[in-house]
């Protein structure tokens, strides 16, 4: 194998001269995942360990198929009590799975759990590099030793704890802002419900009768709305909205802006919360103009309008009659402004395509295409669809009820999707549309489908909330909707500690899934709030106050409101300018530290010792061959 | 015995079922204080969800996430983990409840079993894996898999040949041949089913005859071919150990029929056998994927583009009921099938030689047999009312996951949540209710 390590060779590899921390008797552990074959298919872990046992400071290296497992984890334990292992360095997938894991086995031995370093062999080498395994071992090998270098110079350090302000805000006062609250409110927690229009009830307030169950909508609206209203736990504004939010978990300050003023005026307040729960909800798809004829022909309406339609259509007739009209024929059109193909539709005006599927439009649209079969049984119904998704409990029964009922169904291809026309035909056999769909039911034959009344079934597309998504720097996906931090570890969380989601501010949801998601996010704040602080990790800045000349640079540099500044603290017996930090509002970036002419500020856990002893374990001489 | 009933003689919460959406409960109830018991009638914690290979739609491998949180409950200290226990009985009391639970004898003492492994190593008696759905071979007594929770041995008495080696190399002397099964009594203040689901039979379907080809899998089986550390290390044919060339995805296979009493949905089968089909074309290249379907329904966050990026990487969808699968004498099988989309009727059968049937997944426990709690006409759990999806018809009773009706594991999580969030909101309104209403 050619030499890799043409660059200089430090002296003493993995050592940074003149560090106080790495002179210390360190002893590092090193434990190697093999992902149950995810690394050890590409990377060859034996040698990694191998290698790794050379590395100085290194007292011993191990290899276990799950190092998340529970007899994993025990090898950490027992080293530290058999070995005196008191650095760890666990080489595994990415620490964004299972550092806090690791972590927690390293306290369980009775160490500081800050003094343990984590190398990505998965994310990094064998997945990264998967046609390359020697390559991929020989990165391996040189991350490990950049984590076995750092782990020599890390110190303990303590998780910072603030006061926790155990007040929950609840931003969006549909149904899931309204169960948040009330189930905050039940563990007697307090709660302010901030709902931007004049009523509590969101997209639900005037449904009718909802699936599975044909509940009036109202009836699931009042049983929230009573218990958020009249509780004395929870605060109600209407017509406000939050404007902005600072500050940190545990202690957000957020301005609201509303109608609560004397008589009505605008008015702001702001209050401090522990925690905020984002439900702002969703607001149904408005098709272009001209989006299958949207808004440029009265018979085409979406979902929404067609829901009040029906409801007040008069009755006594065989026939559905809309604005007096008749409609002897009407056709369901699903997937409007939802499972979008780039290429065949045209993006909305923000430039993006609503790829998703948003779960509630095909039971919704049989729900409505039965309730017309059974008022009206002259009036003849079409379903144009790509792939019924009557997925939930109690819903398939919507579509076999359909078809029992006299729909007729068209599937079409979301390439190919059904074109909406004015219709043809003469005297009374004229009707106002038409839609033209390749029906692969009947083996691709395009018909042509004469009807008085089209419905788009039209998607969920999530609120807008500027002042949220950027005062709290909230993360949205792809499709707009909130982004969670991982769907199956940790599903109502954002990146943003103490920030919470619920509802279809998240995804598109059904009733219950809302109501779950509600449910879930509330439990988190509630165990959040079971504690009397706020934990934070301790990787933020802090000034060396025996470097500081108080220059002010790092201020002027730091991106964070009130993370960092400058106050008088008396040196000797004067008193001077000397930058400090809020470990609350200091998320650790190193902005700072890269201007401070005096190196006098640091990021705890990423100091620049640290940060020099990983690259000599990069470039140092490390076993890679397997001489 | 129970360590969080020592002072009072009862737990707050005991959670039926040690799968995800178990677990999830008794970690979002124990991080608020609340002392939490769970039961799982297995030898390990984790459920279906631990025999998966990679998720969808992140594609993670399945034990990553799921073993997290095996080791979080294992290690709370407002949990305690009875395994190898089944529960079989709840009775409300006055206040709480009083749950019937079976410990199973496992014939080894987890108090004095140390994980150590040496009773498996000096084993010489092999038998069929259940954990790697009956492909692989473990010994009579065993630790159950890599990443179970608890790392104790378990000895299988249909197996063991009672030769007594496992006694005389276990250094704790933990193995009791003579074990009993034991029947227990604790009070609980509230319960949640999370009891999860079951496959109903392949052979629903005999006009897919899986009984008369070991080439036709469950999707199960599919997982543990598919997992890194499964059976063979890599996907091959059960009957002849063939690498299979065109595989075949019959979805619906116990679901969406009511001639077979399934008439619902089973909600993860499209997105399984798309996550399946998409690890097959990068475990075998080379190899034709197709997947029979009646509806895709990839309806959750991120599925829908899971789907079409399956569709980019060429894997076959084809739109029809499979009205019949044949085995050939090669170890094939034909696939009748009606192709509504290209127009080709099921009169020539289409050849595959290895064929997944997504079967309908079922309640695992039918918890009405032996509690008060009302199943829905689909047999699941019955939720309270559509605003409670998580409350039972008896209160201080919850149900989260697939106990109350097939969920993926997204959803199995938020709904553990929500299960949590009423567990706890009723336990205080229990708490705040006057001591004479209590007797
Ligand atoms: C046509 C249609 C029919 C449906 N039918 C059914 C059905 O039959 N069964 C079923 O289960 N589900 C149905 N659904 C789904 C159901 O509507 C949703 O599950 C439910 O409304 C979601 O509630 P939410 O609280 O998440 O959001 P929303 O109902 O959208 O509520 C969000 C609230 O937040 C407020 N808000 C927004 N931004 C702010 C802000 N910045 N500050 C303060 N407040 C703000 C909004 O005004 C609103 O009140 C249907 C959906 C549609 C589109
Ligand atoms: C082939 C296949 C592939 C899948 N792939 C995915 C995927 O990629 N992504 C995804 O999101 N979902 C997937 N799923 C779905 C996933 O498995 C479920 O969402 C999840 O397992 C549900 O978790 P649960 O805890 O509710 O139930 P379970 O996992 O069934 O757990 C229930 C537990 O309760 C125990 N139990 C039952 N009754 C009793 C009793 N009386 N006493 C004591 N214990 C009891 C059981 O032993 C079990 O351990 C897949 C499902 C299948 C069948």
């Amino acid at each position: 194998m050619s030499d890799p390590f043409q660059g200089k060779k430090p002296e003493q590899p993995g050592l940074t001269p003149g560090c106080q921390r790495c002179e210390e008797q360190a002893k590092v552990g090193v434990y190697i995942c093999r992902c149950g074959g995810n690394i050890s298919d590409v990377v060859d872990v034996e040698r990694v360990a191998e290698a790794a046992r050379q590395m100085p400071g290194v007292a011993t290296a191990k290899v276990h198929t799950f190092m998340c497992s529970d007899p994993g984890q025990q090898l950490i334990t027992e080293d530290i009590l058999a070995v005196g292992v008191n650095r760890v360095v666990v080489a595994s997938c990415t620490p964004f799975l299972h550092e806090s894991t690791f972590r927690g086995a390293v306290a369980r031995g009775g160490m500081n759990s800050y003094l343990y370093e984590h190398a990505n062999l998965r994310e990094q080498c064998s997945w990264a590099h998967r046609h390359d395994p020697a390559g991929a071992t020989e990165k391996a090998i040189r991350l490990v030793s950049a984590a076995v270098g750092k782990a020599r110079c890390d110190a303990a350090l303590d998780q910072i704890r603030l006061p926790n302000h155990r007040i929950a805000l609840v931003a969006g006062g549909g149904i899931a802002g309204m169960k948040a609250a009330g189930d905050l409110a039940a563990c007697g927690l307090r709660v302010v419900l901030v709902e931007s229009t004049g009523a509590l009830g969101g997209q639900l307030l005037g449904r009718g009768a909802v699936y599975p169950t044909e509940t009036d909508a109202e009836h699931i609206v009042a049983g929230l709305r009573k218990e958020a209203e009249g509780n004395p736990h929870i605060e109600v504004l209407l017509n406000s909205r939050v404007r902005s939010v600072s500050g940190f978990v545990g202690n957000f300050q957020v301005t609201i802006e509303g109608r609560f003023g004397p008589g009505g005026q605008s008015a702001t307040t702001s209050l401090t919360a522990g925690a905020l729960i984002i439900a702002t909800g969703f607001h149904p798809y408005v098709p272009a103009e001209g989006e299958f004829l949207y808004a440029t022909h009265p018979g085409v309406v979406t979902m929404p309008d067609f829901l009040q339609m029906l409801q007040s259509a008069p009755g006594g007739t065989r026939m559905l009659e809309v604005q007096g009209r008749p409609i002897r024929s009407m056709a369901f059109l699903h997937c409007v402004g939802s499972r979008q193909i780039d290429g065949v539709h045209t993006p909305g005006p923000d430039g993006r395509l609503n790829t998703y599927c948003s779960r509630v439009c095909c039971t919704t649209a049989l729900q409505q295409e039965i309730a017309v079969r059974r008022r009206f049984p002259e009036t003849a119904v079409f379903d144009l669809y790509q792939d019924i998704r009557t997925y939930a409990r109690g819903t398939e029964d919507y579509y076999r009820t359909a078809s029992e009922a006299g729909v007729v169904f068209f599937r079409y291809r979301g390439e190919e999707p059904p074109v909406v026309e004015a219709g043809e035909g003469k005297g009374t056999r004229r009707t106002p549309l038409a839609v033209r769909v390749k029906d692969t039911l009947t083996w691709g034959e395009e018909l042509r489908l004469p009807v008085d009344l089209v419905v788009l079934a039209t998607g969920m597309v999530p609120n807008a909330i500027p002042e949220l998504v950027d005062s709290i720097k909230l993360p949205t996906g792809e499709d707009r909707f909130l982004q969670e931090v991982h769907p199956k570890l940790r599903p109502v969380e954002v990146s943003v500690n103490g920030v919470l989601l619920a509802g279809t501010a998240q995804a598109p949801m059904d009733i219950r899934e809302t109501l779950s998601a509600a449910g879930a996010a509330a439990v988190k704040a509630a165990a959040m709030f079971a504690h009397e602080d706020v934990e934070l990790n301790p990787y933020v800045a802090e000034v060396d106050l025996s470097l500081c000349e108080g220059s002010g640079q790092c201020v002027t540099q730091c991106e964070y409101d009130g993370a960092l500044q400058m106050v008088d603290v008396i040196v000797g017996d004067r008193s001077v300018r000397r930058a400090q930090v809020n470990p609350g509002l200091c998320v650790g970036c190193g902005a700072c530290v890269a201007v401070c002419p005096q190196r006098a500020i640091q990021v705890n856990g990423w100091r620049l010792d640290q940060y020099e002893a990983m690259i000599d374990g990069i470039v140092a001489e490390v076993a890679v061959g397997a001489h | 015995m129970l360590r969080l009933a020592a002072d009072s003689g009862r737990v707050d919460v005991l959670v039926v079922g040690g799968g995800i959406a178990g677990l999830q409960a008794a970690l979002d109830l124990a991080d608020q204080g609340l002392k939490v018991l769970i039961c799982e009638q297995q030898a390990s914690i984790g459920g279906h969800m631990i025999e998966l290979s990679k998720v969808f739609p992140t594609l993670d491998c399945a034990s990553c996430i799921t073993t997290p949180k095996m080791s979080a409950a294992a290690h709370h200290p407002n949990i305690e983990i009875l395994t190898s226990t089944v529960v079989d009985g709840i009775e409300p009391l006055h206040a709480g409840h009083r749950v019937r639970v079976t410990r199973r004898p496992t014939y080894v003492n987890n108090d004095k079993c140390i994980g150590c492994r040496l009773c498996e190593y000096a084993c010489d008696t092999e038998c069929v894996d259940p954990f790697d759905a009956s492909l692989g071979a473990t010994r009579a007594i065993a630790v159950p898999f890599t990443n179970a929770i608890p790392q104790k041995a378990v000895l299988n008495p249909d197996a063991c040949g009672t030769c007594g080696t496992c006694a005389r190399v276990c250094p704790t002397g933990a193995i009791e041949f003579d074990q009993q099964p034991e029947t227990l009594e604790i009070e609980a203040g509230a319960v949640v089913l999370a009891s999860g689901f079951a496959l109903n039979a392949m052979t629903v379907k005999p006009q897919y005859n899986a009984a008369r080809s070991r080439n036709i899998i469950s999707a199960l089986t599919m997982e543990r071919l598919l997992a890194p550390h499964g059976p063979y290390g890599r996907v091959l044919r059960p009957s002849d150990g063939k690498i299979p060339g065109s595989i075949a995805f019959v979805q619906c296979a116990g679901s969406r029929d009511a001639s077979i009493g399934v008439p619902y949905c089973s909600r993860v089968c499209c997105m399984y056998a798309i996550k399946q089909a998409m690890l097959l074309s990068g475990a075998l290249p080379i190899a034709d994927i197709t997947i029979y379907f009646m509806d895709i329904r990839a309806f959750g966050k991120g599925y829908e583009s899971f789907y079409q990026n399956a569709k980019a990487m060429g894997i076959n969808f084809v739109r029809g009921k499979v009205a019949r699968i044949v085995p050939a004498e090669d170890g094939d099988l034909l696939l009748h099938v009606e192709r509504t989309e290209e127009g080709i009727g099921a009169i020539e059968p289409v050849r595959h030689d290895l064929v997944v049937l997504a079967q309908g997944m079922i309640p695992e426990w039918h918890a009405e047999a032996c509690t008060p709690v009302h199943p829905g006409p689909d047999g699941f759990v019955a939720a309270s009312s559509l605003t409670s999806p998580t409350a039972t018809s008896v209160p201080g009773i919850f149900v989260a996951g697939a106990a109350a009706g097939p969920k993926d594991i997204v959803d199995t999580i938020a709904e553990a949540g929500a299960a949590a969030m009423q567990v706890t909101r009723w336990l205080r309104q229990e708490q705040q209710r006057p001591v004479e209403a209590l007797v």
